[in-house]
């Protein structure tokens, strides 16, 4: 009896040895090789483009790495990138803040793309105003920027969250949910599902991200780790990020071929693309988002999404106050916790994009 | 009319087999039983035997004749024809005091009235009680009423199965193979423990059974149904369908000790039913059938059989 | 070693000891997994310490959340009250099976239906679902019902089918009407099996009510797990699961001890 025992002991232990190690490790990142993850969104849709066209394989080239692109759901994208499957990824600032960088992900938002402009809105039924959503059901994915959106229209209308019954709805289903349902109030939500919910009738936007602009901004995060070691991936990244924008901003066949493709693996026409990008605030030019990164006025901003996060729990419920995460601008200057600073704006690659110096 | 409690007329009975084919199972079967007859039928394996109780149970309907009870033409089972099976007679979900119970409640209310009027159906169910205590006590089981099927014999569930019919007073007690699962000691006793009730209120009972010393040593006649026959017609014994080859008053009066079974006479009335019903190779003509029974029906030369 | 011999008889102390051997190697790669994640990261997320597992659970059940409710009572009284009622749901898909195994009629026209529904995987028609009969709950117990209910329907006509032709011509020779063959005689014998195979799929019933409040809901286990993924919430995601486990062991085990307690003749 004795022996056997010692030897179930051993196998227990060797077992649990072998599976925390599969578990633990983090050994997938080979050097000079990374990946980046981007999902189905009008400003992410270049990514795309960049992937197909070759360019940036061409700029990986230039640095002599290579980037492997990924498509995925949203969600998910980010908690591959939070569990370090991937180095890269693009998200919302109020993601990058509440996922990564609450968890520790010590995260640097490399390329500031867009800031959405009326792609996120509150759509009501029968002429329903913000005031007259006292008591409403709401349809929204709760806890992402449509709940942010609607926390602020609410705000600026002087009520709050109590003042609605929110109903968390899958993205995938909130847009034939709410037409279907012709006695559901209201319903925020993010393009192309505005645009197809705006199609029916009797459907009108009382409330868009136009109205707070700057606050919902859509980047490319990389961990900073990574990046402070390897900075050539953040380099290929902004020069290839930039040759697709410049493409873009060029008027005629060329871009439209170009925005063609984006629109193809979004699944929606080349005409409905560019009513998307319409409400899409694009930095074409990379000096814009410099000076936008580089602003007193992003501070600002951020303090709002920050203020959300932190009263919805999103920094942790532990959270003890607004400056629990730390967030990082260009200038040096830091909101919220100095040593426990995991967000950072970093403008420089998008500088060295705008200087020619890639 | 007359006092014939059955009477199966010219019943055939076929069944379509895998091939689409129409297969004859019986050939114009008359037969009239008289209340309070102990009729037993037997022949061999496949000669329809259980087909012809099913005919007179009423779970199957002839091809062509007709089967009476009473001068009413039976269409389905009821409650005047009781059944014990081989096996299945009894519901497992039961005590044996509430599988007695059970066709008592089934007769007397109607689906939903148990809850409707409890207290009436409280006050009736102790009386059922009574009643089907009265019948596990003459079969034997009162001790074990409360158990289920499960935890009794072979043979007492068959005792039970018997009580459970009985309770019913039906018209007629119908058998099926009922002690064919038996080993041979409890076959015997069950043998003896019919017979028993037979002699206490001569209910009218038809018996089936392979074993034919079981069927001679019960029965007060027995009835032989055989497919191993000739005819003019040439039909082979595979296809024309049994018959009745043999239709005879058992000689001796009940109660029959078992010692008949030892007789001359009892062992020369088997070797002639082996070899007129059971073997292959006998093939006895149809106009030399045994009818001998007062009330078997016999062959009229051209004119079909009468009674 | 017997550890590979089909005869082996392994000791009482095996006996305690073995069984829980899984369960240890489980937790045991967990707390190193989770050590060694911290010390890399102490703000990791994905793998919280058993600590703050502890602290998630005692936060989600004996403190008022931001809405100034106890959210792991109102998601399981929630959740529950869409299990009992899908579940409910499932005994309506008895009488139709056992309708469908004893009236002809009846098989002729469901069995082929029933059949085909059966195979059809309710997730995919979830979208037809939330437009036929919205968002609300009416929903989610049509995706248990739509999802299970055929299941028990066929397993029920199955053993309908299965009880012997003898005890139903008993019954007509005891006097029962076809309608007590059917609801008297038939019903009861098969009822533990059916009970039996109800239990067996409180899994499939609970996978719809997640699928279900992940979709669209304000309150539930399901839904609580979904909403909290948005900020990576595992020390309260881990103790939802662990206890969504331990109430469908328990919903599973009450009907165990019950089928073994009321119907002692099974399986004999």
């Amino acid at each position: 009896m004795k022996p056997k025992f010692y030897r179930y002991i051993i196998f227990t232990l060797v077992l649990a040895a072998v599976m925390s190690l599969s578990f633990a490790g983090n050994t997938w990142a080979k050097p000079k090789k990374f990946k980046a993850a981007w999902s189905i969104y009008a400003g992410w849709q270049p990514w795309d483009y960049a992937n197909q066209s070759g360019i940036l394989k061409k700029w990986a080239d230039k640095y002599n790495i290579e980037i492997e692109l990924v498509r995925m759901d949203y969600i998910p994208s980010i908690e591959a990138y939070v569990a370090k499957k991937v180095d890269a990824c693009v998200m919302t600032n109020m993601e990058a803040l509440d996922m990564p960088a609450a968890s520790g992900i010590n995260t640097t938002a490399l390329i500031l793309g867009d800031f959405s402009n009326g792609n996120d809105a509150v759509l009501t039924r029968d002429n329903t105003g913000i005031k007259d959503l006292n008591g409403e059901e709401i349809y929204l994915v709760e806890l992402s920027v449509s709940h942010y959106l609607l926390a602020r229209a609410l705000e600026m209308n002087n009520m709050d969250e109590r003042n609605v019954i929110l109903v968390n709805t899958s993205d995938s289903d909130i847009a034939p949910a709410f037409i279907a349902n012709g006695n559901q109030k209201a319903v925020v939500t993010w393009n192309p599902l505005v645009m197809q919910i705006l199609q029916e009738p009797g459907i009108s936007k009382i409330f868009d991200s136009s109205k707070i602009p700057g606050e919902i901004l859509d980047l490319m995060v990389v961990r900073t780790g990574v990046l402070k070691e390897n900075p050539e991936f953040g380099k290929a990244l902004t020069g290839a990020w930039y040759e697709v924008m410049d493409i873009m901003s060029q008027r005629g066949s060329t871009a439209d071929e170009a925005m063609s493709i984006m629109a193809e693996s979004a699944g929606c026409s080349l005409t409905e693309y560019k009513m998307q990008l319409k409400t899409t605030a694009m930095f074409y030019k990379p000096q814009g988002a410099v000076e936008y990164t580089n602003s007193e006025e992003i501070k600002q901003k951020m303090n709002y999404v920050r203020k959300f996060c932190f009263e919805h729990g999103l920094l942790g419920e532990n959270a003890r106050s607004v400056d629990e995460v730390g967030i990082k601008y260009p200038d040096g200057s830091i909101q919220g916790d100095t040593n426990n600073v995991y967000f950072i704006f970093d403008s420089s690659f998008m500088k060295m994009a705008a200087d020619g110096k890639l | 009319m007359q006092n014939y409690i059955i009477r199966v007329e010219e019943a055939v009975q076929k069944y379509r087999d895998r091939d689409g084919q129409m297969r004859t199972v019986l050939n114009n079967i008359n037969l009239r039983v008289r209340r309070g007859e102990f009729l037993t039928v037997v022949g061999p394996t496949g000669c329809g035997k259980s087909t012809l109780l099913r005919l007179i149970l009423g779970s199957e309907v002839p091809f062509s004749g007709k089967v009476m009870v009473n001068d009413v033409e039976v269409k389905e089972p009821s409650r005047d024809r009781g059944i014990v099976f081989q096996k299945y007679s009894l519901y497992e979900n039961r005590t044996v005091r509430e599988n007695v119970m059970l066709g008592l409640e089934l007769e007397q209310f109607t689906i939903f009235e148990p809850y409707f009027r409890p207290i009436k159906c409280r006050r009736k169910r102790k009386e059922f009680r009574e009643k089907a205590d009265i019948y596990l006590e003459r079969v034997g089981l009162l001790r074990h009423a409360d158990k289920h099927p499960h935890q009794l014999s072979g043979g007492m569930r068959q005792r039970a199965a018997i009580a459970q019919a009985m309770v019913m007073q039906p018209e007629v007690l119908l058998m099926d193979e009922p002690f064919g699962a038996l080993d041979i000691g409890t076959r015997e006793a069950m043998q003896v423990f019919v017979l028993e009730q037979w002699q206490k209120d001569h209910q009218t009972i038809i018996f089936v059974t392979h074993d034919l010393e079981e069927a001679i040593f019960i029965g007060s006649r027995i009835v032989v149904l055989s497919q191993y026959y000739s005819d003019d017609d040439g039909g082979s014994t595979t296809t024309h369908g049994s018959m009745i080859v043999k239709d005879v008053q058992v000689p001796w009066p009940l109660p029959r000790p078992t010692d008949v079974k030892h007789t001359k006479e009892f062992n020369e009335l088997m070797m002639s039913i082996r070899r007129e019903g059971l073997d292959p190779d006998y093939l006895q003509n149809i106009k030399d059938f045994d009818l001998s029974h007062e009330d078997a029906a016999w062959w009229n030369g051209g004119m079909g059989w009468a009674n | 070693m017997s550890l590979f011999k089909v005869n082996a008889k392994p000791s009482i102390n095996a006996g305690r000891i073995l069984p829980l051997l899984p369960f240890i190697i489980c937790i045991v790669a967990y707390i190193i997994t989770a050590q060694v994640r911290h010390d890399e990261n102490p703000k990791d997320k994905l793998v919280p310490t058993s600590k703050q597992l502890i602290d998630g659970f005692r936060r989600s059940a004996f403190e008022e959340d931001r809405k100034g409710e106890y959210r792991l009572l109102v998601d399981t009284i929630a959740s529950t009250k869409r299990f009992a009622i899908g579940v409910a749901f499932l005994f309506l898909g008895v009488i139709i099976g056992l309708n469908m195994g004893m009236l002809p009629y009846f098989d002729l026209v469901f069995y082929k239906f029933f059949l085909f529904f059966d195979k059809i995987p309710a997730l995919a028609i979830l979208p037809i679902l939330f437009i036929v009969f919205g968002l609300g709950e009416v929903s989610k117990i049509a995706l248990i019902v739509i999802g299970v209910m055929p299941t028990i329907v066929l397993d029920t006509y199955l053993r309908a089918k299965a009880v012997p032709r003898e005890q139903i011509t008993k019954a007509l020779t005891l006097d029962a009407s076809h309608l007590e063959v059917m609801y008297r005689i038939v019903l009861p014998k098969i009822f533990p099996k059916v009970l039996e195979t109800i239990r067996l799929n409180f899994k499939a019933v609970i996978l719809f009510l997640i699928a279900g409040e992940s979709l669209a809901a304000t309150a539930g286990l399901g839904y609580r797990i979904f909403v909290v993924r948005r900020y990576i919430a595992m020390d309260i995601i881990i103790p939802y699961v662990i206890w969504i486990s331990f109430l469908a062991f328990l919903a599973d085990l009450a009907v165990r001890i019950w089928i073994r307690k009321k119907y002692t003749w099974m399986d004999k």
